[in-house]
């Protein structure tokens, strides 16, 4: 790519950005994915760890909010091609010349933006209901980390969305995608409850270090050394996933050409 | 090098019938067709339903790859190389899907402008040049979802011009619009052809096609039948009249006993709310009347037309009277 | 006796036809993943995190209770899905016409739901003890099966009113996403009733599957029917009161929507 390709993407990321923020902001469905069900969670989470003593609010501000990050990226990001199907768009987004990816790239920033409002408002409510004090022992690094974050949940989001137009089967799990990804990535528990063998699944999720990150930062206990291990982790991460999902968005819409199943019937 | 090459062009479909026992069928929508479309050209793909225009259409603005043959599009095969096709083309599918509902029309424009590369100072002057050209000019803060059918079209006209193409590609674009509508776009098609656009209009409308088209591929099951001027079409049928009977009630056995008389060349029936409208080509003009009236003797006949035959009756004669 | 006759068909064709939707609903795959994946991923996620926070010993707490919570998942989901189903349908305003004793239908249409939530509950319960190594040697199998049967029972109740709700409101599935949170937090599946404040607790008691939830780890952990029976009778009568309220709102959707003329737009 050349610079004027850069500007062009990058012109129509922020476009698919404002597209999506604008269409979803008044949404039901999305009201409950990114606060209802977070806050919901951060409610049980926090009376569920009482037993474990007060220190435990940030980790369930931290960790609730990157339950509503994974749902808002599995419901939305997950369906953004679907969605185009369903809309009847799809075929205009095949039949224009940026790639596609560009756009899911500007729609999933858009969604985990948005999502970013799951943690705080976890942050406010265990503030004002529970009276805990929320101060981050790391802020610097807890922002940075918030940024890689980001980037590691967006990228994510690239490689489900061709898989979800390419296989009815595994869209039909959606639903039950949620809960294992907060297991898997140690969102409200550490994976060492989990039996060993699912550790290598959760080393290349992205979200896990993500979470090891803000976690780590939030409550201090982690070392520069391992933030920046988790950051290196995150942008490792990305950059597989875009390959896989460059790779996977091509064969799932040359399949879809093929087939004639861009449009629905 | 023309702009849009079609040679032995050809799609297949697979589909299931059946609920329990899935059997499975190929539609052949596309048989072999070839064709060629030059410069500043407007070219009308003619057809009843199911001829195979869309897909036609589908797979030249690369969103279907080809079964077989090839198809080129500004020099690009559109199978191995749609990239470079799709930044030069425009295209519209008949019809209010393809618009993103919960946005106003400005912003769907706004949106599709992006994604064509079109400069953001150069976008906001062609949209708002090209909602008064489609008519939406004082619509167009308002969301789509509250447009009507014909509206939601003309945005598509709107959105398939933003960034300029080189070649045009409307698969029935006056579908749903009103008939002022539809003479209005008709206009915008022909002032696009004043630029020198190349152009594919698919239609169903005979003088639709008559009154655009420079040329004409009549399409029928997935093969082409006929491809000429409208002149050289209606040619094909100057050597007979059109009888039209209005008749109520015809039984089927009658129409049967028409078409087998000797001097008829078709026959089509136009089905209105109790009375239908019998169309006959015939070599002996007038002088097939009385021959007609006495086969439908004890029918209830209206008016009786004879006239001189049209690119429909050209087209009629070529599909063998199902349109 | 006529009556009856009609009533008990009624009953039926409203079974068969939340059957029916609940076959096309769920597909083979989408029956794994909604009726065996789903439970389980639900229950290890919540037993995970109960045991964090409390240690190993409370397993069969959180294991209990989050298994005999997927009774809402039926009651909720299912039942709201085959109430509002007619909106989507077109079918309602025929439904509006028919004299016949609505009561009968709608309890038809709950019916499926029923025993499809009972199963759901037993796969969890199964996940339970297969996975996580929840004790059955206690169980008084009895009492625990009259137990599910019960709660599932209310949950639909709520899942009848729920449905009429969103038969005039257009974010049904909001309503019954809170609904099925809600009833995470206030149940007992998660937090002993006892740590949540007074006015929450109050809550509690006033909404369906708290008795069960309760009575269930009781008889699981071996104790008799008959010491569990205020529970279950509590839970009954507030199924029953759910079902009223659902079919009254139900009976004024009716009123409105004739008085209005505008059935279609239902
Ligand atoms: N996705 C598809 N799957 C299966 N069959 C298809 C598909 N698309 C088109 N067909 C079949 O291919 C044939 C040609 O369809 P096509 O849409 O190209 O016709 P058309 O000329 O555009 O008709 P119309 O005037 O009704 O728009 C029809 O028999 C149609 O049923
Ligand atoms: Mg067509």
């Amino acid at each position: 790519m050349n610079a004027a390709d850069w500007r062009h993407n990058a012109r129509v990321a922020l476009a698919a950005f404002d597209v999506t923020l604008r269409m979803n902001a008044p949404d039901a469905f999305v009201l409950f994915t990114i606060l209802v069900q977070p806050l919901a969670i951060a409610v049980l989470a926090m009376f569920m760890l009482v037993a474990r003593g007060a220190a435990n609010a940030l980790f369930v501000v931290v960790g609730s909010g990157m339950t509503g990050l994974w749902s808002a990226l599995l419901f939305m990001g997950g369906n953004s091609i679907n969605w185009e199907r369903w809309t009847g768009t799809l075929e205009l987004m095949v039949g224009q010349p940026t790639p596609i990816s560009v756009i899911i790239f500007g729609k999933n920033l858009a969604i985990v933006v948005l999502s970013m409002l799951s943690m705080v408002g976890s942050y406010i409510f265990a503030a004002l209901v529970f009276h805990q004090s929320l101060a981050i022992q790391q802020p610097l690094l807890f922002v940075m980390s918030l940024g890689f974050t980001v980037i590691a949940y967006v990228t994510f989001g690239l490689v489900i969305a061709p898989v979800f137009l390419l296989s009815r089967t595994v869209q039909q799990f959606q639903n039950a995608m949620e809960f294992p990804i907060y297991m898997l990535c140690g969102f409200l528990f550490p994976i060492a409850l989990l039996p060993g063998w699912t550790t290598p699944f959760s080393y290349i999720l992205a979200p896990y270090w993500a979470a090891r990150a803000l976690h780590g930062t939030t409550t201090g206990a982690a070392t520069l050394s391992e933030v920046v291990l988790c950051w290196g982790m995150m942008m490792a991460l990305a950059a597989a996933y875009l390959f896989l999902s460059h790779w996977l968005t091509r064969i799932v819409l040359h399949k879809a050409r093929a087939d004639a199943s861009l449009r629905l019937e | 090098m023309n702009p849009i090459e079609v040679e032995h062009l050809r799609r297949e479909f697979k589909t299931h019938i059946g609920v329990i026992r899935r059997k499975a069928k190929t539609v052949v929508a596309v048989d072999d067709i070839s064709f060629a479309v030059s410069p500043g050209e407007l070219f009308g793909l003619l057809g009843p339903n199911g001829a195979g225009k869309t897909t036609t259409v589908k797979m030249l603005t690369t969103l279907l790859i080809p079964s077989g043959g090839t198809a080129r599009v500004l020099g690009h095969d559109v199978d191995r190389d749609p990239e470079p096709i799709r930044k030069r083309i425009g295209f519209i599918f008949g019809g209010e899907r393809g618009l993103y509902w919960r946005l106003s029309g400005i912003d769907n424009l706004r949106y599709f402008a992006s994604l064509y590369h079109v400069e953001p100072a150069v976008a906001r002057k062609r949209i708002a040049y090209l909602l008064e050209l489609v008519g939406l000019g004082d619509r167009g803060k308002e969301k789509v979802e509250g447009y009507s059918r014909g509206m939601m079209q003309r945005l598509h006209i709107a959105r398939t011009l933003l960034h300029d193409p080189e070649v045009l590609f409307l698969d029935e674009p006056t579908i749903g619009l009103d008939p002022v509508g539809a003479r209005e776009l008709r206009h915008v098609v022909r002032d696009l052809q004043a630029e020198r656009k190349t152009i594919l209009l698919t239609t169903h409308y005979m003088f639709e096609a008559d009154a655009l088209c420079q040329r004409v591929a009549v399409i029928n099951k997935g093969r082409i039948i006929a491809m000429d001027t409208p002149q050289a079409l209606k040619g094909h049928v100057s050597d007979l009249s059109v009888v039209e009977v209005e008749v109520f009630g015809l039984p089927p056995d009658v129409l049967e006993r028409v078409r087998g008389m000797p001097f008829v060349d078709t026959v089509s029936l136009e089905n209105l709310d109790s009375r239908q409208w019998m169309r006959v080509q015939t070599r002996r003009g007038a002088e097939a009347v009385p021959d007609l009236m006495a086969a439908m003797s004890g029918l209830r006949v209206g008016r009786v037309v004879v006239r001189e035959p049209t690119l429909e009756d050209a087209y009629v004669r070529l599909v063998g009277g199902e349109a | 006796m006529r009556a009856l006759a009609i009533n008990v068909r009624l009953f039926m064709e409203g079974a068969l036809l939340s059957y029916v939707a609940l076959f096309s609903w769920l597909q083979p795959v989408a029956y794994l993943a909604s009726k065996v994946f789903m439970p389980l991923v639900q229950i290890l996620f919540w037993t995970m995190l109960g045991t964090f926070a409390t240690g190993r010993a409370n397993a069969s707490f959180f294991i209990i209770g989050n298994a005999v919570q997927l009774a809402a998942v039926n009651g909720i989901y299912g039942v709201t899905m085959s109430v509002g189903g007619d909106r989507w349908a077109g079918t309602l305003p025929y439904l509006f016409g028919t004299p016949a004793n609505r009561l009968a239908m709608f309890s038809g249409r709950a019916f499926m739901h029923v025993i499809d939530g009972m199963l759901t509950v037993v796969m969890g319960l199964a996940w339970g003890v297969l996975l996580l190594g929840l004790d059955f040697s206690q169980a008084n199998l009895v009492g625990l099966a009259l137990a599910i049967l019960i709660t599932t029972f209310s949950t639909s109740g709520l899942g009848l009113l729920l449905g009429c709700v969103g038969l005039v409101s257009i974010e049904t599935m909001f309503i019954n996403n809170t609904a099925y949170v809600g009833l995470l937090i206030f149940s007992g599946a998660n937090i002993p009733l006892a740590a949540l404040p007074g006015w929450m607790q109050s809550i509690s008691w006033a909404l369906p599957l708290t008795r069960g939830i309760a009575a269930s780890r009781a008889l699981i952990d071996g104790a008799s029917l008959g010491s569990v029976l205020p529970l279950l009778g509590g839970e009954v009568l507030l199924g029953a009161v759910y079902v009223l309220l659902g079919y009254s709102l139900f009976r004024w959707v009716e009123r409105q929507a004739k008085r209005s003329g505008k059935l279609e737009g239902f």
